[in-house]
């Protein structure tokens, strides 16, 4: 079966959003396991993917072209998987921070971590710090993802992660932020796990803080 | 006696056709009359809405009579004054005239003694502002740095006030929100002598940045309003990346970012019809490799002139941007993307063209890069000062004095002229070799960075009035003051 495996994998390198979901199902429908069809299909052909972005033969709108491909695809096979106990990077909560509506940056992010296996929520721009820890206690996320674009907002972020903590919740998530005026230096004052310094930087960082590279 | 004599007297550049450049004003209006913009500001759709904007909710839909009405109350040509006075630093806004300036806001600066990248800090303001006053083809003093060594909240305070005595070339200010616009108000006015005085002579220009796509934030609103209630010019400018948060067209991107200034346009119009206003955009493309909104690109270059010419087809002066690159050091990229569209600026005649000083892509601000870019500008003013035809360049009498195997060198002709057709480098090297190896050998990029230090140790800007000191002192008090008990 490793031609339909294949051709998965092609689908989503090439962004065939309309077929790979089709493909999916018709490996499922051959009785084909469902971590098998991830690993051997999607995940194969998004890995080609990040290859190819970093080479700088494939360009943004075709990676999450891709992106979305692989979520199509693996929302498929999410119930299967969970119900077989397997582990799928978790979920990713995203946000821009209180006082800041600069938010493509952090769009970017939620859309390439979607290519990287993660479920992502985006809970939107200004956001005070609240809507933070009552996401967390509703979604229950592995990382909670943090943007700000002005050195005014930025400080949001610091207080955010205090709310967090505050609320007992902070040694039950990963915190990663990012951002233009964002560093790693400022990253690691406010006490966060992590600063990405693009959006592909900034899902990398995530697989790494969920413990999958 | 000649008649009908068609002058060229400048070198121009004119890309669109009058119906293309009405199919993107359409499109501008269009854009605010059926999808309108969201208006954080409630104060703010009020006025518009009481100017004929229909609002709904958050958003605001403006008639194309509205636009149309504030189009003809804004001016075309005015003039920004210098605060001390002086006619040579006066900045003449109208057709055919271009000029300088740096950009706001990168959180890196070269520093000009180590050349390396470090945050930027206050201290910075008054480099930055000291050698803008000293260059003389940098008309307008922006910062080029967020102020990182203070309180957040009065990096915008701190910036206008370092540097306001350290230039007497007007300066274009960026702030967060009402209470540091007041802060450089106030500044501003105690130097030009009340808010009468200024309203008259206005000394600066304030800065403001709406949302793309299609969102005017509460902060930008604000200090339209503060603008507009205080007669200060004003530009209202979006900084959109094709592809990202504008259409990837150049024809898409200057649609939408036309009608996200316009917002500001009618907002301004309403309050203080008559005010000074910039239109807006900086247009560029995002990189869909390196992501990030490329500031070296030739699209950068083409967008800003293709907004240029509708800005003047609209009878507006534009915010332009040139002399930037995403190089991270004065290099040979850096020399290239930023003389090429300062050149292209120029050739446009936009009118007040930013960003001359931005390297690493907006992430850093150089005075170096401003500096080399100096140079590239007066090279390009030449240029486009064009090529004066009258009986005295045509030069038959002189022609006909020197004759076959004469030389120029004695006339008076060329005595008269040698000074003014001629345009002469600061930084580019003319010598023969053997005199540039005797006095060092020096690159273009050493002497960038030595005349920049020499500026520095020895240019001496005009001072501000001793109650200006005043003011500065008391208003920097008031504001250390007021954030007290924020952290």
């Amino acid at each position: 079966m490793s031609e339909l495996f294949e051709k998965i994998a092609t689908g989503v390198i090439e962004g065939n959003l309309d077929e790979v979901p089709g493909l999916v199902q018709s490996a499922l429908d051959d009785g084909l396991d469902p971590t098998k069809i991830l690993e051997n299909g999607l995940v194969v052909g998004m890995n080609e993917v990040g290859k190819r972005f970093k080479l700088g033969s494939m360009f943004v709108p075709e990676v999450l072209r891709s992106a979305r491909t692989m979520h199509a695809g693996q929302e498929l096979l999410r119930p299967l998987l969970a119900e077989a106990g397997a582990d799928l990077g978790g979920k990713i909560l995203l946000g821009t921070v209180q006082g800041d509506l600069h938010d493509i940056g952090k769009n970017l992010v939620g859309m390439m971590c979607e290519g990287a296996g993660f479920e992502v929520i985006d809970l939107g721009f200004n956001l005070e710090p609240e809507k933070f820890t009552e996401a967390i206690k509703e979604h229950q996320p592995t990382i909670i993802g943090m943007s700000a674009l002005l050195t005014t907002t930025m400080r949001a972020m610091g207080h955010t992660i205090k709310a967090i903590e505050e609320a007992g919740l902070r040694d039950k998530i990963k915190v990663m932020v990012g951002g233009a005026p964002v560093d790693a230096d400022f990253a690691e004052r406010i006490g966060a796990d992590g600063y990405g310094h693009n959006a592909a930087s900034g899902a990398e960082l995530a697989k790494k803080l969920a413990g999958m590279s | 006696m000649r008649t009908n004599y068609r002058i060229h007297s400048g070198v121009r550049f004119q890309m669109l056709s009058q119906d293309q450049l009405e199919e993107l004003f359409n499109g501008a209006l269009s854009v605010l009359e059926t999808i309108g913009l969201d208006v954080h500001h409630e104060e703010a759709r009020q006025i518009l809405g009481d100017a004929g904007a229909w609002v709904d909710g958050k958003r605001v839909r403006i008639p194309q009579h509205v636009v149309k009405r504030c189009l003809s109350t804004a001016p075309r040509s005015f003039t920004i004054y210098a605060r001390d006075g002086n006619p040579a630093h006066d900045i003449h806004i109208g057709p055919g005239r271009a000029h300088f300036g740096p950009g706001p806001t990168p959180p890196n600066f070269i520093d000009v003694d180590t050349l390396e990248r470090r945050p930027y800090v206050k201290d910075d303001a008054r480099i930055v502002a000291t050698v803008v006053d000293a260059l003389p083809n940098i008309d307008f003093c922006e910062s080029l740095g967020t102020v990182s060594d203070v309180h957040p909240d009065l990096a915008a305070s701190y910036e206008f006030a370092t540097m306001f005595p350290y230039t007497s070339k007007p300066i274009v200010a960026w702030s967060y929100g009402w209470d540091d616009s007041a802060d450089i108000h106030n500044i501003a006015i105690a130097e030009a002598g009340g808010q009468d005085a200024f309203e008259k002579r206005p000394n600066y220009v304030h800065y403001c940045e709406p949302l793309s796509p299609l969102v005017s934030t509460f902060d930008a609103v604000d200090k339209v309003i503060f603008a507009a209630r205080h007669g200060i010019p004003v530009i209202f400018t979006t900084c959109a990346l094709a592809g990202g948060t504008a259409p990837v067209t150049a024809a898409g991107i200057i649609v939408q970012t036309t009608a996200e200034s316009f917002l500001g346009l009618v907002l301004a119009q309403t309050i203080r019809p008559g005010l000074p206003f910039f239109m807006g955009g900086v247009l560029s493309v995002m990189d869909m490799n390196a992501m990030i909104l490329t500031y070296g690109a030739p699209e950068l270059s083409l967008m800003m002139a293709g907004a240029t010419e509708l800005a003047h087809y609209v009878g507006l002066p534009l915010w332009q941007t040139g002399g930037c690159t995403d190089s991270k050091c004065l290099d040979e990229q850096a020399a290239l993307e930023g003389s090429l569209s300062c050149f292209f600026s120029a050739l446009t005649g936009g009118d007040l063209c930013h960003d001359v000083g931005y390297t690493e892509s907006g992430m850093t601000g150089s005075i170096l890069q401003t500096v080399m870019m100096d140079e590239a500008i007066g090279y390009s003013r030449r240029i486009t000062r064009g090529i004066e035809v009258n009986e005295d360049t045509l030069a038959s009498d002189v022609i006909h004095n020197v004759g076959p195997d004469g030389h120029y060198l004695y006339e008076d002709h060329t005595m008269r002229h040698f000074k003014t057709e001629f345009w002469y480098p600061n930084l580019c090297d003319r010598h023969n070799f053997e005199e540039w190896e005797e006095t060092g050998r020096l690159t273009m990029r050493q002497r960038v960075i030595d005349r920049t230090r020499e500026i520095l140790h020895s240019h001496k800007p005009s001072s501000v009035k001793p109650e200006t000191v005043e003011a500065i002192t008391a208003v920097m008090n008031a504001a250390e003051e007021r954030i007290k008990n924020k952290d």
